[in-house]
């Protein structure tokens, strides 16, 4: 099996690292560089748990390998703010609106919210549902995660205002 | 699950892709891995080698050729989806993108990895066979063009020869006066549909539809035009009478969810439903 | 933000684990590393039913990669999985760690392989050469109960028979005016939290073993391993970590737990093992598949007279735990919130070639409440009454209360209703749902070719259940406070509302308190987290030993500052006495002056300021709550959409509104998900149909309601000091029944007596009563 060196960028820190073709960016993420925020709760690309962005997209890390990453730059929910900064205001409304409970599903949400509220300040019913449709939460019954949406769209807009 | 092992490659041209398949009988090509990849974890398929198209240049065009819209296999969905160009000259496809998996899947998921894959559920092998599209594939003995009635054989099948790389899909471009519309049935936004149906109309001068291409999606075990629904409204039916073609010489599948009589029936609903939301859009 | 006094109990506070599993530093099972650690894989049986002739590890062992093999050979005494809730009547059919001669279900556990990662762990499986003679397997219950069907033990599939019994149901059903007979059918599905099991486990000759695991239950894991690899109880230490949801899936030992023990003291290294989806599907247990025959006799105005039932549980291939709850409560608790003189049913526990089932969230009460709603709606539609006057016609009055209903569960004993107002409770939901104006709002859609419905869901639910938990307090020098609690969190927020217990109790800051759970190092007592008891069973232990801790640092603070105990307040934190001000000593005062270096105080005893409770409630307690939901049905193709949802739910007195609220939004979402999407499928051959994401229906943002509204009545149990019941599951309880109800309710006069509602159901439902019409012809 053929091992290939890749450079990646994550949470802004470049990493060179020699991978086996068949390790896939969640484990990279997880097992080799510790970022262990990204869960796995299918590995096949339906509960969206393991959601980051690449190059600013979100995309599903289980069904990508480390290989396809070399070049990107990849954000991890480790990588939304500093640990010594305040929560970032999709995180704080999520805490406020108890928007999380046992929290595996999580990072993958939030991942996904940023990219929902980049490109659309203040979403519709239909676009935030539209954004999260792609992820599992057996916990919360999604009406907390709707309102922390909200809530957090309602003060990233406001602070842009 | 993790997949079984492989060896991976990143060629940087066609030629050293091809190259590639041609040297390994179990070789797949990788694009955007959002079918092929849970495949391989789920250890259902183990190729020995996959030949990653991303820094092949010249794959990830969209651009209007004469009167076809043509886009190149790597285009990610997501980016067509948004293209004003696809808009205009093919909104089936736009309207059909809408309908792919989840925005996550679709920013890393290609228009050619997915007419390529021929998921019968899947919604770009349907907006194919609907236009009447054509696939251009590239393999050791050049490049070919094979037409959308022609590619589609079976259940995750195509006519694409093991050592071929689908490089674009050539579409006619929509007339004026043409809406577009992609309904399917699933329980979850996103998911496989039970059943769907890709429709597009052109409206003529008297505000009667001209022309209507249908397809179905998930009724079988291919991509499948509506012929006969084609053929009813071309004989002045009505859209809804025209529907209940839909079925005419379709083998619907039947799983304990979907039976087949009801997939059926859903055929003709879908068909319908998309045949009126096209005709509502053509301007 | 406070509760209605400004005190933290009843407040809907934030939760305080929340900052750190948001920063993505949770710490679930899959993210611990421990140095020098390897991989397993669990080799699980391909086929429902076979002999297993013989393994070869040879070519295994062979390999470099191969660090270990663990196979039914290797055990001696081969330990099995404990069904704790077995009767004398019940034949054994337990389940060993490792498959023997036998393989009951696809996805029993056959061998486990242990290599450096895991992916070359999963690489090594296909090395392993198991001969197995496949056998017939059966599936259905009914067929496991003919007398040619496949048998997976001995003797029989029919594990055991229970019978309930008062009045005289034949009687009353010869005599009544109308009888319903109908069979309810409700499916297998599961609790499918969105992190599967896993365990880590390692051995050391110092320390013994020490297990990781994503478990509900550390304290029982750790006795059931103890009796399972013969060691003392100081020699091995069990560690819930963060748990990415349990829904009960993880309220039991599991073999892997036993296995990976095992092969840990034999390799001399920590061997970690994480579940993947597909093998969740397939050996985490499952549940609900339920089947009611009933017969029901009603009067002209819809008093229930008689209900007889025959019920049937699918059990699957082994009693594991707790397996024996569902059939029980499925039975024993079908009368809900209603009067029923003259009862009798069976229930019978059936193998087949299936998962092993155990209690999810819910257990039991869910067949029964959708039984028992159906009944009552049919009922109403067949006499053309308003359903929420015939529910109120049967409902138990509150001053009836408490009430023996004289069946019991093996476990809880009697069920004995403590306290409520099921009348009270359902008005309320009746009137917040909207319910008497909807006929109207109906019928306008009818008029506009849109079918909606709404429906009610009662319940009643035994929550609070024993045998105990433990809690415990202890106040540092530095003011600081600690709380354990053997109640391990799998997303409930017990680090919140445990604190806010303690906080009521010490009257101290929130920030100040830190709850611990999930170590048996930490906590001796522990039981752990199921059936709805933390609230009631571990916040009292809390609150019991937070008031211990209380009256001996009131007693000491006495001492200090030479006054009588009872003339001190404790307030912030600190004993002052009443009517004096400035004489003030604080609880960390007090800790210091009893921590150890220096002399004891006069007349106090002992050093430290801690103090444990165990808390035995003496019988469970009895939540319960009105679902009204609102769906919409496309006429054409039978697909259901939840368009709203009112839950009415009393889970007596709430520690955190805001927590609880989500706890009955989630479960709602688990009921959408049993009534509308979710069913774990076999083909006849007992092959899994769709074990995985793609073709398992987990709800999404879309299914579920965007309007989920709770509303909190907060009558108090009795059988606590706090007054609290439980509401961790109800959600999950009153939602398919409103939900079917609702369904009914939009298309009737069709006929609804199942669940799952898959569209393709529905729509043969339609078209059987006549409603609508195919797409040839215009749609009514």
């Amino acid at each position: 099996m053929s091992t290939h060196t890749i450079r990646v960028t994550v949470n802004g820190t470049e990493h060179e690292a020699e991978v086996p073709a068949r390790l896939t960016l969640a484990d990279f993420l997880r097992e080799r560089l510790d970022l262990t925020a990204t869960h796995l709760g299918c590995e096949h690309g339906v509960c969206g748990a393991c959601t980051i962005l690449l190059d600013g997209e979100t995309a599903r890390s289980c069904i990508m390998l480390a290989a396809q990453a070399d070049g990107s730059e990849i954000t991890t929910l480790e990588g939304v703010v500093a640990e010594d900064e305040d929560l970032h205001p999709v995180q704080q409304a999520f805490w406020d609106r108890h928007g999380l409970q046992c929290g595996f599903c999580t990072p993958g949400i939030i991942m996904s919210t940023l990219e929902l509220l980049r490109e659309h300040p203040q979403p519709t019913r239909e676009q935030i549902d539209d954004a999260l449709g792609g992820h599992l939460c057996r916990c919360t019954g999604y009406v907390k995660i709707v309102e922390a949406v909200e809530q957090a769209a309602g003060v990233l807009s406001g602070s842009r205002a | 699950m993790k997949p079984a092992a492989f060896d991976y490659a990143a060629p940087t041209s066609l030629d050293e892709a091809l190259q590639l398949l041609a040297a390994n009988d179990t070789a797949k090509v990788l694009a955007g891995g959002q079918s092929l990849i849970p495949l391989l974890n789920l250890r259902l398929a183990a190729p020995e080698l996959l030949v990653d198209l991303r820094r092949v240049p010249g794959l990830n065009e969209i651009a209007r050729q004469g009167d076809e819209l043509v886009i190149g296999a790597t285009v990610r969905q997501r980016q067509a989806e948004r293209d004003p160009l696809v808009a205009e000259a093919a909104p089936l496809v736009t309207a059909a993108l809408a309908e792919v998996g989840h925005p996550q899947i679709r920013s890393r998921g290609t228009v050619g990895g997915s007419i390529a894959h021929a998921d019968p559920a899947a919604e770009l092998p349907a907006a194919l066979v609907a236009l009447d599209g054509r696939v251009i594939a590239r393999g050791p003995g050049g490049e070919r063009s094979i037409a959308a009635a022609d590619f589609y054989l079976g259940f995750l099948t195509t006519a694409l020869d093991d050592d071929e790389i689908l490089v674009a899909v050539a579409l006619p471009a929509a007339p004026p006066r043409t809406g577009a519309a992609c309904v399917e049935i699933a329980q979850r936004a996103g998911d496989y549909a039970a059943c769907g149906a890709v429709a597009q109309v052109t409206l003529g001068d008297a505000g009667t539809i001209a022309q209507a291409r249908v397809a179905l999606i998930g009724a079988t075990d291919r991509p499948v035009r509506a012929a006969a629904v084609e053929e009813a409204l071309a004989g002045g039916a009505s859209i809804a009478d025209a529907a209940g073609h839909a079925g005419d010489g379709v083998e619907p599948i039947d799983d304990p969810r979907v039976p087949s009589a009801y997939r059926t029936h859903l055929a003709g609903v879908v068909t319908r439903r998309a045949l009126e939301q096209a005709r509502s859009r053509a301007a | 933000m406070s509760g209605g006094d400004g005190r933290p109990f009843g407040a809907p506070l934030k939760r305080k684990e929340d900052p750190r599993l948001l920063r993505g530093r949770g710490k679930y099972i899959s993210d611990i590393k421990l140095h020098g650690m390897l991989h397993a894989t669990v080799v699980r049986s391909p086929h429902p039913h076979a002999e297993i002739r013989g393994i070869d590890t040879a070519a295994l062992l062979a390999d470099p990669r191969c660090m270990a093999v663990l196979t039914a050979a290797d055990f001696e005494d081969m330990p099995e999985l404990v069904c704790i809730d077995a009767e004398e009547t019940t034949l054994p059919f337990l389940q060993p760690a490792l498959a023997r001669d036998k393989v009951r279900y696809v996805g029993e556990p056959v061998a486990v392989i242990v290599a450096e990662d895991r992916y070359d762990a999963e690489d090594l499986m296909t090395l392993l050469e198991v001969d197995y003679a496949p056998l017939p397997a059966v599936v259905d219950p009914e067929r496991a109960l003919e007398p040619d069907a496949p048998i997976l033990h001995f003797q029989s599939n029919l594990t055991d028979t229970l019978h309930y019994s008062d009045g005289d149901a034949a009687g009353a059903l010869a005599s009544a005016p109308h009888v319903l007979r109908e069979r309810f059918a409700t499916q297998r599905y599961a609790g499918m939290p969105m992190e599967t099991r896993g365990v880590i486990a390692s051995y050391e000759e110092r320390s013994g073993f020490t297990l990781y695991s994503s478990t509900q239950v550390p304290n029982g894991v750790k006795t059931n391993l103890q009796t399972a690899l013969g060691l003392p109880e100081n020699g091995i230490r069990v560690i819930a970590p963060d748990l990415g949801g349990g829904f009960g899936v993880k309220l039991q030992i599991y073999p892997e737990e036993i296995l990976l023990c095992r092969i840990a003291q034999r390799v001399k290294r920590p061997v970690k093992w994480i579940e993947d989806r597909w093998e969740h599907f397939v050996s985490t247990t499952h549940g609900r598949e339920q089947f009611h025959d009933v017969e029901v006799g009603y009067d002209d105005e819809g008093r229930i007279l008689a209900i007889r039932d025959d019920c049937v549980t699918n059990t699957g291939a082994y009693l594991q735990s707790l397996t024996m709850v569902e059939p029980f409560i499925g039975v024993c608790m079908l009368t809900g919130p209603y009067h029923l003189e003259n009862f009798e049913a069976t229930a019978k526990v059936v193998m087949t070639n299936k998962t092993p089932m155990n209690p999810f969230r819910g257990v039991g009460h869910v067949q029964a409440a959708f039984t028992m709603e159906r009944i009552i709606d049919s009922v109403a539609a067949d006499l053309g009454l308003d359903p929420v006057q015939v529910r109120l016609r049967n409902m138990i009055q509150p001053e009836q209360l408490p009430l023996n209903r004289k069946f019991g569960n093996v476990l809880a004993g009697t069920i004995v209703y403590d306290s409520g107002d099921y009348p009270t409770c359902l008005k309320k939901a009746a009137a917040l749902a909207g319910h008497a104006d909807f006929a109207d709002e109906q019928e306008q859609a009818r008029a506009e070719g849109r079918y909606i419905g709404m429906g009610i869901g009662c319940f009643v639910e035994e929550t609070g259940l024993g045998p105990y938990e433990s809690g415990t307090v202890r106040v540092e020098p530095s003011g600081k406070i600690t709380v354990l609690t053997g109640a391990c969190s799998s997303g409930q927020g017990h680090a919140t509302t445990l604190a806010q217990i303690a906080a009521d109790e010490l009257s101290v800051d929130m920030d100040d308190i830190q709850v611990l759970h999930g170590d048996t190092d930490l906590v001796r007592f522990g039981v752990g987290t199921y059936a709805s008891r933390t609230a009631a069973v571990g916040g009292t232990a809390v609150r019991q030993a937070a008031g211990k801790a209380k009256d001996r640092a009131a007693f000491i603070a006495g001492q200090l500052l030479e006054v009588d105990p009872v003339d001190l307040e404790l307030r912030d934190g600190a004993f002052t006495v009443a009517g004096s001000p400035g004489a003030s000593v604080s609880l960390a005062d007090v800790a210091t002056a009893v921590a150890p270096g220096s002399p004891l105080p006069e007349g106090v005893a002992d050093y430290g300021l801690e103090a444990t409770d165990v808390f035995h409630p003496k019988t469970n307690t009895f939540a319960y709550g009105v679902h009204v939901a609102t769906v919409e049905v496309d006429i054409e193709t039978g697909v259901v959409k939840h368009l709203r949802h009112v839950v009415v739910n009393d889970s007596g007195r709430v520690i955190n509104p805001l927590i609880l609220e989500g706890q009955v939004q989630g479960g709602v979402a688990l009921g959408v998900g049993g009534a509308l999407l979710e069913e774990i499928l076999y083909d006849d051959d007992g092959q899994p149909r769709n074990p995985n994401f793609m073709d398992y229906l987990v709800p999404g943002v879309q299914n579920v309601s965007p309007e989920i509204v709770v509303e909190h009545m907060e009558i108090p149990t009795p059988l606590n000091p706090d007054g609290i019941k439980g509401g961790g599951e109800g959600g999950a309880v009153g939602a398919p029944a409103a939900i079917a109800n609702a369904v009914a309710n939009a298309i009737r006069p069709a006929r609804i007596a199942a669940t799952p509602l898959f569209p393709a159901r529905v729509h043969e439902a339609i078209v059987a009563a006549g409603l609508g019409a195919t797409v040839e012809g215009t749609k009514s």
